[in-house]
Formats: structure tokens, C-alpha cells, sequence
């Protein structure tokens, strides 16, 4: 049996609750993007916030805490077919227990330990790749001045840099932007929310803004040394995919 | 805002960039309702077309210099633009650059207009500016000038992170050379009083793992007059225990050396850094290859590549200093005063101690397994972590980390090993060159872009020759010349002469040392 789900975790944490209480799954799909497979049963599983729960004390009690939030994490990648790995991770898991975590030759272990640290390492590389903008409302010069920041990131990593940016940015009201799915973190006093956001357009930087901008790719230019040029390890570090984002890179 | 700051800004930052420090670790603050905090991994923001990356605003407070270093772009002699900051400008525009999240904090360095006091009092001015003017919270990287007096030097590790002070040359000789108004006691004495204010407010922590694997203070003691030999009979400054308190330079010190402007061997650098992690407990010792910014005889020509894979592998001998458990004299003896240019000093270690492989995976204890070329910190962990519960078998390995292309030669999996005939130095050498030589024709000779310079490549300075100064100027100026008629074509004869003839093992000399012969 293959199960489609809503896209959501706890979505997820269902299809694993009907795994083990309805028919062992074969595989776990979103519903928007599997297509019909005319040898297998497919089924859609309702998501329930009950069953979700129960799956989620399960695996905190019986795997452990820290392989909680590595399920999550990886649950937030955009690798495709991450649910069926996950759920091999999780019958493995119910089987060993927390030791799990030290099986590292497993092949299971592995896929969601590469899975997870994909995610991990987008989220460090967002906290120094983000650049802010300082916006106001395009329409009428009244309200205070914000910072936004636009991003394009592989995985849907908006949630885990709420932590970073809230407390370093606590006296500021900012707004993190992910273009790809039209979904933002808004913040303020250290206090923060995700939510759609898709009129970006509504704001327009000030002209200190495009000042300091002109600043910083003068600073950038100057500092790098032209004996030592090297663009193929500014891109490893930097990928392309980025720039668009990147002040100093997009000009 | 006028043009003015742009250009301050261009020409400031354009004297600063040969520092080479950009850390932004070392120090965890959580937001007190100030502006900012600071990350103990560090956060790179950004990457230079040089593929260096950008974590600091990285400026000098003014570039007008009464010194005359030789090697050095704001040299008194040298025809340059000059500018200053105002500190309240400069400290506005971090705060700026900070809430865009273009940097981590500031790495304030400066040229000494007058006196090392005063220059030191107007960069506590701009950080004091900062810190309780704008409230920042983020990270602040100050550069200590040689013979500041111990009041300011206290002062402005109240309000930086980390703090650093230069070594720039490998030895005493050199640095009376080169830069004749800078004394190794000037830089010595600021360096321990950061050490002991550290150990007395018990935040002394040195490098890396380090304290914990290296024999403890042995071994510190050097020769060929580096700079290890002025540091001999200071005691190491003993690491406390205890509760961590956050105040004086939390970040702890940094320091750098230049590379290729003094004919030092590889064995002295490595044994000086050695020194200054042992007795200073410093944080990082950094490499700067030389690159020619003048016309004075007792430097390389100008145009003359800068030793870009000497920097490379001297820094992969600083990691195993740091966090392997090696020490200098196991890295590099008396017999090999260089590193071997071909590999690296891991593999180049392994192969002088074959007797000690191969190591069995499932036996070693954590330490050796440390020292397995192709075998990290973090694989190193994880195979001492799976074997408590089940034997790691080969095909793990490669899941774990571990780089088999390297590690194969060196090891047995539960008794078996895996890479092909014996362990014979002469055989693995030639099948590690082999690997990187393919990997070279398939990338057009741009294997590695850590020293890609120019395309077509250029013959890689080896080593230079460890001749006294006197006989290297002698051929380094005809060679100079030629040098720059010709393009970049020509490295200068004198560093591109192969090391000089050691007592290698018969077995080494055989495989040649340059890579272009190695080529053909």
C-alpha cells in the first residue's frame, strides 16, 4: 500500500500511525505531486491530530528526543521520497532504540543522517548568506522602516532561523522572505510567526538603503587580493544559485 | 553620506585585506537586549573573488604609518593614497553593515601614525564608541600593535572578542630585515600579558584539542635560530580550571606570519607555531604567502607567484598541530626541513613510519586511529562509536567519512586489508600521485583551485632553498628581471630550486620532487 498525505508533518506522522495500525506501507507520498500507479494500492490518509500526537510521543519515548528533531529536520528537506526513508528510520528505531543514532554504517541511518545534515548545513549557510533590506511601505512616506530580507533556500529552512536572527536582531522588526514558497517569518521584539506572504511588492527600500548597498560591494571589491584570484572556490562556497539574493553578487 | 567615505572606505579596507584573520568564533552571546550576538562556529557572510571568505568589516583606522616593513603595502616609503577614519564614522557605518547582516563585527587594525599608544587609544576609541554608543553586541576583532603599554592593552580587551598581535616573520633575523623597527620582545611582551590576564580571569583554553593530545609543554625547545629559540625558557602559561566567565577577550589571540619573504624553512614555521600554541595557549597562528608589494633587494621580485601551495600545506601541518595530536618533530625533522609538495604532511608522516601500519580498524585505540591518512576527527569518532556496538566493516567506512581513496593503504578490517600488495611506501606513494596526477589531466592542470593562479598553471614554487639570505638575493634579482620580461612564465631561480639534498631514504629520493618532471 502506498499512502498519500496532505504534505504536512503531522500528515506524515499519520501515514507512519497507518503503517502500523491499518497496512504496512510501501512508500509515503505527498498527495500533490504523486502521480497514480496502476500497481499499487494507493490510499490517502486523513490527517488526524490524535494519531499524530500518539506517533509523536512514541517516538520520543521510544527512540529519543534528539532523533525527534532529527526526523523533523529531515522531514524539511525538499530531498524527494524523504518520507519513505524516514519511515525506514523510524521502524528501525522502534526496533533499536536510541542507539540508533550510533549505527552509522546502517543504510537507513545513513540516507536520513545525509538527508538531515543537507538541511543543517543550508540553515548555517542562510544565517551568513542572508542580506537585509531596509523597506518601506511603498505607498505613502508614514510607518517606520523595516528589514526584509528575500531568500530562495533549497529546503524549507524559514523556521529554523528564527532562533538566530530574533535574538540578534531583537530591538529590530524584520521580515524573512521565502520567495520559493511564499511563506515568511515575521518578527519583532524578539517575538516571532510564520506566515503566507506574497505581496512583497508593497514595500520599497529607502534611499540610505542603496547607499550602504554601493558601500559594501565597494568594500567587497577592495578586499579581495587580485594575485590570489580564485572564482572557483568562491562559487564551492557561494553557489550561483544564491546570487540572486546576494547583494554584493547581483548587481 | 558623500563620496568621501566611499573612498576612506576603499582605501582603508584595501590595506587591511593582507590580514588574514577572518574568525568569527570563539565566543557564544546571547542577546541582552543590545544590538546583536555572536555564534561560538563563527558565521562566514560572504566570499571574496579570491575565494577568501568575509566574516569582519575588515579596516585599518589610518594606513599613514611611521614604519618602513619592507614587505608591507602602507610602508612610510611607499607611494600610496592615504586616509583615516573618524571612529564615530567608522563605528556607524559596522552598525549599518551589521543590521544587513553583511558581516559578523569588525576586525579593526590600524597603521601607527605616531606612537603604538597612541594608535592603540583611537582604536579603544572607536570600539568604546561602539560598544556602549550603539550597543553592539556582535563580534570585534582588534590587532595589537607591537610595545603598546599594558593599561590600553587591558583596556581594549574589555571591548573586543579577540585580540591578535603579528609575529610577520619566522625568525629574529628576518624581522631585523625586514622590518627593523618591530622587536620580537615588542611582540612577545603583549602577547603573554593577553595570556596571563586570560589564565587569571580562568579563560585560557588554547588551540584546538591540542593540550589534550600532544605531549603537554614537550618538545618546545627548537634550533636553526626561528623564532621558537627567543621563546625557550618561558613556561607555558598553565591552562586553569574552572568556571567560564566572559570579560577579557573571551575569543582569546590570534597571531600571523608571512610566508615566502625570508628564507625560513618549513620546520622553523611549523616549530615556532608549535611554540606560541604550547606557551601562549594561542587560538589560530596564521599564513600569509608573501605577495610582492616592492622593489627592496631582500624580497621576492615583484610578480613572482605567491607560494600559494606552500601556505596550503603548511596550514594542513597546522591542523594536525592542532587538532591530530601531532608535534613539529614528528611532521618535519631535521633530514626533511620541507614539506613534501606532492602530498600532504599526513600521508608524508605515514609513509616515514610505515612500521606502525597497518592499523586495525576495529582495534586501535582513538588516537591512532587520528592518525590514519584519509581519517578525520568526526569519522574517527564516529568508527570508535559504532565498534562499541558492532565491527565496522569496510563498506561502513566509506559511510562514515573516512576517505578510502587514502585510508586503504593504511589499515586492515577485521584482519583483512584492502590495498592490494603490502604496505610499501614506494608503491602507495606512486598510486597517491598516480590519483592526483589523473584528476589533474582531467581538469586541465587546475587540480586543486587553492593554488590555481593563471590559466595554463605555472611551475609551483616548491620550497625555497634554505640559503643565507646574502646568496639568495644574489640570485633572486637576475631571476626577477627575467621574471617580469617574460610574463608570469619564470618562478625566481632561488624558489624554485628544489630543497636542498637531504639523507631521504633511497626510497624517496627515487620519486622526483618537481612536479613538472613528474609529469613529462
Amino acid at each position: 500500500m502506498e499512502y498519500l498525505y496532505d504534505g504536512s508533518f503531522e500528515g506524515f506522522l499519520c501515514c507512519v500511525h497507518a503503517h502500523y495500525h491499518r497496512e504496512k506501507a510501501e512508500g509515503i507520498f505527498p498527495e500533490a505531486r504523486r502521480q497514480g500507479d496502476l500497481l499499487r494500492a494507493q490510499g490517502v490518509v486523513e490527517t488526524d491530530g490524535e494519531k499524530a500526537a500518539r506517533v509523536y510521543a512514541a517516538i520520543e519515548e521510544k527512540i529519543s528526543k534528539s532523533d525527534l528533531k532529527r526526523i523533523y529536520t529531515a522531514f524539511c528537506s525538499s530531498v524527494p521520497d524523504k518520507e519513505t526513508a524516514l519511515l525506514r528510520y523510524i521502524r528501525l528505531g522502534f526496533k533499536e532504540g536510541p542507539k540508533i543514532r550510533l549505527l552509522h554504517g546502517d543504510p537507513v541511518v545513513f540516507a536520513v543522517q545525509r538527508i538531515e545534515q543537507n538541511v543543517v548545513k543550508e540553515v548555517h549557510r542562510m544565517c551568513g548568506l542572508l542580506r537585509f533590506s531596509e523597506v518601506k511601505p511603498a505607498l505613502g512616506s508614514a510607518g517606520r522602516a523595516i528589514l526584509r530580507a528575500p531568500m530562495a533556500p533549497d529546503h524549507d529552512i524559514v523556521e529554523f532561523l528564527a532562533p538566530h536572527f530574533c535574538d540578534r536582531f531583537k530591538r529590530e522588526a524584520f521580515i524573512i522572505h521565502d520567495e520559493r514558497r511564499g511563506k515568511a517569518l515575521v518578527s519583532a521584539a524578539g517575538e516571532w510567526y510564520i506566515t503566507d506572504f506574497r505581496d512583497a511588492d508593497a514595500l520599497a527600500e529607502t534611499g540610505e538603503e542603496l547607499q550602504y548597498r554601493k558601500l559594501w560591494r565597494e568594500y567587497f571589491d577592495a578586499v579581495a587580493i587580485r594575485e590570489r584570484s580564485n572564482p572557483a572556490c568562491q562559487r564551492r562556497f557561494m553557489p550561483a544559485r544564491y546570487w540572486k539574493n546576494i547583494t554584493e553578487m547581483s548587481r | 553620506m558623500d563620496g568621501i567615505l566611499f573612498e576612506k572606505l576603499r582605501i582603508l579596507s584595501d590595506g587591511a585585506k593582507y590580514d588574514v584573520s577572518c574568525a568569527t568564533s570563539g565566543v557564544d552571546r546571547t542577546n541582552v537586549g543590545r544590538v546583536g550576538n555572536a555564534c561560538a562556529a563563527g558565521i562566514c557572510h560572504s566570499w571574496t573573488a579570491d575565494g577568501r571568505c568575509v566574516g569582519l568589516l575588515k579596516v585599518l583606522l589610518t594606513n599613514r604609518c611611521v614604519y618602513d616593513c619592507k614587505y608591507c603595502v602602507n610602508r612610510r616609503s611607499a607611494d600610496t593614497r592615504r586616509a583615516a577614519f573618524e571612529p564615530s564614522e567608522l563605528a556607524e557605518l559596522t552598525m549599518e553593515f551589521y543590521r544587513r547582516n553583511y558581516i559578523e563585527g569588525l576586525f579593526l587594525s590600524s597603521a601607527v601614525e605616531v606612537s603604538p599608544d597612541d594608535t592603540a587609544e583611537k582604536i579603544f576609541r572607536c570600539l568604546h564608541i561602539l560598544r556602549e554608543e550603539h550597543l553592539f553586541a556582535g563580534y570585534i576583532h582588534a590587532k595589537i600593535i607591537p610595545g603598546v603599554s599594558p593599561e590600553l592593552l587591558t583596556r581594549i580587551g574589555m571591548v573586543a572578542d579577540r585580540l591578535s598581535v603579528n609575529v610577520e616573520l619566522p625568525s629574529e633575523e628576518s624581522l631585523r630585515l625586514l622590518a627593523p623597527q618591530k622587536k620580537p620582545n615588542g611582540v612577545f611582551g603583549p602577547m603573554k600579558r593577553i595570556s596571563l590576564t586570560l589564565a587569571e580571569q580562568k579563560t585560557l583554553k588554547g588551540p584546538g584539542l591540542m593540550d589534550r593530545m600532544g605531549p603537554p609543554g614537550a618538545n618546545v625547545a627548537a634550533g636553526d635560530g626561528c623564532l621558537a629559540e627567543l621563546m625557550r625558557g618561558q613556561n607555558p602559561v598553565a591552562a586553569p580550571r574552572g568556571r567560564y566567565r566572559e570579560r577579557f577577550a573571551p575569543g582569546g589571540q590570534s597571531t600571523q606570519m608571512i610566508i615566502g619573504a625570508s628564507p625560513e624553512s618549513d620546520r622553523q614555521i611549523i616549530k615556532t607555531s608549535e611554540s606560541l600554541y604550547r606557551i601562549f595557549k594561542l587560538k589560530r597562528v596564521y599564513f600569509s604567502a608573501y605577495i610582492p608589494v616592492s622593489d627592496a633587494p631582500e624580497l621576492p621580485a615583484r610578480f613572482s607567484p605567491p607560494p600559494l601551495l606552500r601556505e596550503h600545506r603548511l596550514y594542513q601541518a597546522d591542523w594536525l598541530l592542532r587538532f591530530y595530536g601531532f608535534a613539529a618533530d614528528e611532521i618535519l625533522d631535521e633530514a626533511h626541513p620541507f614539506l613534501d609538495a606532492d602530498m600532504d604532511p599526513k600521508i608524508g608522516w605515514a609513509l616515514r613510519h610505515i612500521e606502525q601500519f597497518p592499523v586495525e580498524i576495529n582495534k586501535a585505540p582513538p588516537e591512532l586511529l587520528l592518525r590514519i591518512p584519509g581519517v578525520g576527527s568526526v569519522s574517527a569518532l564516529r568508527i570508535a562509536r559504532q565498534r562499541r556496538i558492532s565491527a565496522v566493516k569496510y563498506d561502513d567506512l566509506k559511510k562514515m567519512g573516512v576517505v578510502l581513496k587514502r585510508a586503504r593503504f593504511f589499515i586492515t578490517c577485521s584482519g583483512k586489508y584492502y590495498g592490494g600488495k603490502d604496505p610499501d611506501p614506494v608503491y602507495i606513494k606512486n598510486l597517491v600521485l598516480q590519483a592526483s596526477d589523473i584528476r589533474e589531466s582531467l581538469t586541465d592542470g587546475k587540480a586543486s583551485p587553492q593554488i590555481s593562479m593563471f590559466d595554463g598553471g605555472f611551475p609551483l614554487p616548491i620550497a625555497p632553498s634554505a640559503a643565507p639570505p646574502a646568496a639568495r638575493n644574489a640570485t633572486a634579482a637576475p631571476a626577477g628581471i627575467t621574471a617580469s620580461t617574460s610574463g608570469y612564465s619564470a618562478a625566481p631561480a632561488a624558489i624554485a630550486a628544489p630543497p636542498p639534498a637531504s639523507d631521504t631514504p633511497a626510497a624517496f629520493a627515487a620519486a622526483p620532487r618537481l612536479p613538472e618532471i613528474r609529469r613529462s
